[in-house]
């Protein structure tokens, strides 16, 4: 390994692990608008990633992948979702299902899963970018954690919104960008699917007057 | 030119919609006939790989393929569709929707139709991914048409875990595609399956397991694989009866399509029966799932999403039994289409006429409408897997897979979670049948000239019981060759 390879090998990893820190942020904090400023934050880190591997893995379609990133995911959704929690009220996480400091714990436990189940993968590669991959992985597991362990449904969004930038930055370390075709379907489907999310967060606050997701019992049998 | 006959009708009847304000009823009928083109085009494909054919690609890239597989599922989602089109609330009937509704309802369905045609004629699977997540976006739209309480619920509960479901497929795909660029470096059209099946072989089989593992969680929760099944009878019992209809039969059908298409990928690269017995485990997990949930429903259109679950996990079943056992799931999976397209809209018609989905509710059915219930009972027979419809056959042909792959064990506990379903099923339906009307429904049919098609699809569903037809035979050994070797 060269020296390149070896700054390389440590901004990613450096990169990986400042966006996973923003995810495990969603964790300890309560407000929703600490939750939009993290996944900002994350988003912005997730950027300069993108741009950091388009650099070093001579991609330049990253280049492009990374400025549509900070407009799409700095500037637009997280401006979306702050009018939303102004709108519909109900600023704060007040009691989610598990409590701060088990989710924390929680949060541990799934990264070191994620270590776990990622290890065929980081042995037999060989690129510089891998030891970023089992943080990826487990912020697409600390994803699916917010979502089930928040009771507000603009959590339960944020936390879907995680979850796509965990698979995003998964994408970016293991393939080094996928075909910009691709990307593009899938910010455009990122796009749609947060609006209809937000949609229906409106027709939730309308029908049911709360967006409190206990109250999202009426079905069963 | 195929290819754009096939997408193409889809995509103007939905720009058709959107252009004439308010919604009127030629639009609903203009856009029945157009989607026949589409069936065209499907079955023409259909027939051309039949022949044994070279696939035809289309676009930059061979962006568009349409092998055996393909093919089939064309077909499937195609002949649903026009079926639905037809059979669409605004299209010849009177309805309890606005005509703001319906505008939002042919717009809706349309781009739901064009994306599933997208996902199974798409040769890259990451575009396939693409259409896939937008098939969820597009029906969690149209599931609260309405804006009830319950359409809304299950419509973000729909999304939530739709959503989640997808993103773990696309986390599975970049996984399956990691080990690729390491052998290969990037090349042009890695993602495109042949490419990606032709090198394999040489991918690691761990990293494999464990892109496949991605795969299978997260399209079987769109196809509704237990335990990832949670959404499917909130979202089969609230949505409007036309959605429902379509995403039980073909949206569920290309979910699947998305799993053996992975299959066969995974398969080549580990070279054991790894995917196969997890695919095996899910099946009877489904199956048991179903069994007792069916035997506590009390609403029959959740019921009949539990049918669905059931029909998954048979499904599942046959993908890991086999070149015996692929070729029975497909059967399986064609006959399940024709019959769970129609079911909707009679649970639809039913729930009008006794303004309530409770199974307790209607009672004296047969008596009330006989064409609605006797089309009803029917279509339950048929999904309880009794001849004379198709669904016997392919079941029988999913057992015999199973005994002579030596699992005797494991298709005896299929068999008898089967019969546990069918003893809940019958009970049901019977109650729903026979005794006294409530006094406040009156006796007549809702359904009016929509019987006929519907007879056109139980007819169907009796001739694929009584004789496989040599096209489809031909086309499901076509297939088979393709995902066994």
């Amino acid at each position: 390994m060269n020296s390149n390879d070896a700054i390389f090998a440590q901004l990613a990893t450096l990169g990986s692990s400042l966006v996973l820190l923003f995810g495990i942020a969603l964790l300890w904090r309560r407000s929703l608008s600490a939750y939009v400023r993290a996944f900002r934050w994350q988003s912005l880190a997730l950027a300069l990633t993108f741009a950091l591997i388009g650099y070093f893995g001579h991609n330049r379609e990253l280049y492009i992948v990374a400025a549509i990133l900070v407009v799409l995911k700095v500037i637009v959704i997280p401006g979306y979702l702050t009018r939303l929690y102004e709108r519909v009220g109900g600023k704060r996480e007040a009691q989610p299902y598990v409590n701060i400091a088990t989710s924390l714990i929680i949060a541990g436990l799934l990264v070191l899963l994620s270590y776990a189940i990622t290890r065929p993968l980081v042995t037999v590669s060989k690129l510089p970018t891998r030891n970023g991959i089992p943080l990826a992985v487990g912020l697409i597991l600390i994803g699916v954690f917010v979502i089930i362990s928040r009771r507000k449904a603009l959590s339960q969004i944020i936390g879907f919104l995680v979850l796509e930038n965990g698979v995003a930055l998964l994408a970016a370390l293991g393939t080094y960008g996928i075909p910009l075709i691709v990307e593009l379907g899938v910010f455009l489907d990122v796009l749609m699917g947060f609006l209809v999310m937000q949609i229906l967060v409106y027709q939730i606050k309308d029908t049911f007057e709360s967006i409190d997701v206990e109250q999202l019992s009426r079905l069963r049998h | 030119m195929k290819f754009l006959l096939l997408l193409l009708p889809s995509l103007v009847s939905a720009l058709c919609a959107y252009v004439v304000r308010p919604y009127r009823a030629t639009v609903g009928w203009l856009n029945a006939l157009l989607s026949l083109l589409s069936l065209g085009a499907a079955l023409a494909f259909a027939g051309h790989a039949a022949r044994g054919a070279e696939a035809p690609v289309f676009g930059p890239g061979e962006l568009l393929r349409a092998d055996g597989l393909s093919a089939l599922l064309m077909v499937c989602v195609t002949a649903a569709s026009t079926l639905t089109l037809f059979l669409s609330p605004g299209v010849g009937t009177e309805t309890k929707y606005t005509q703001a509704q319906l505008r939002r309802y042919q717009l809706l369905i349309n781009l739901f139709i064009f994306s599933m045609l997208s996902a199974v004629s798409s040769n890259n699977v990451a575009i396939m991914w693409v259409a896939l997540e937008a098939t969820t976006i597009i029906s969690a739209l149209l599931i609260p048409l309405t804006r009830s309480k319950s359409s809304v619920e299950a419509s973000w509960k729909y999304i939530l875990i739709g959503s989640v479901g997808i993103a773990l497929a696309f986390a599975g795909t970049v996984l399956g595609y990691f080990d690729f660029v390491a052998l290969t470096g990037r090349a042009e059209n890695a993602l495109n399956w042949p490419v990606l099946l032709q090198n394999a072989p040489a991918m690691h089989p761990e990293v494999m397991k464990l892109a496949f593992v991605f795969l299978l969680v997260g399209y079987g929760t769109k196809a509704g694989i237990a335990p990832m099944h949670t959404w499917k009878p909130d979202a089969y019992g609230e949505a409007p009866p036309a959605l429902a209809a379509l995403m039980s039969s073909a949206l569920f059908a290309v979910a699947m399509y998305a799993i053996l298409r992975w299959k066969v990928v995974a398969d080549a690269a580990i070279k054991d029966h790894y995917a196969d017995n997890l695919l095996l485990a899910l099946g009877l997990l489904s199956l048991a799932i179903a069994a007792f949930s069916v035997a506590q429903s009390r609403n029959y259109k959740r019921m009949l999403a539990y049918s669905s679950v059931e029909h998954t996990g048979l499904i599942c079943f046959g993908l890991g039994l086999g070149a015996a056992g692929v070729f029975a799931a497909l059967l399986h999976l064609v006959n399940h289409t024709t019959a769970k397209s129609l079911m909707f809209f009679l649970a639809g018609d039913i729930e009008r006429k006794y303004e309530s989905a409770a199974i307790k509710q209607v009672r004296g059915l047969l008596k009330v409408a006989p064409w609605t219930g006797g089309l009803f009972a029917a279509g339950l027979l048929a999904l309880v897997g009794l001849p004379p419809f198709g669904l016997f056959i392919s079941e029988f042909a999913l057992f015999r897979a199973g005994f002579a792959q030596q699992h005797p064990w494991l298709m005896g506990a299929a068999l008898l979670l089967l019969l546990v379903a069918f003893v809940s099923f019958i009970t049901r339906l019977n109650g729903m049948l026979y005794g006294e009307a409530p006094a406040e429904v009156g006796a007549g049919e809702t359904a009016g000239w929509r019987v006929a098609p519907m007879l056109l699809g139980l007819l169907v569903l009796v001739a694929l019981g009584l004789t496989l037809p040599a096209p489809l035979d031909t086309l499901l050994d076509q297939i088979v060759r393709i995902v066994s070797r």
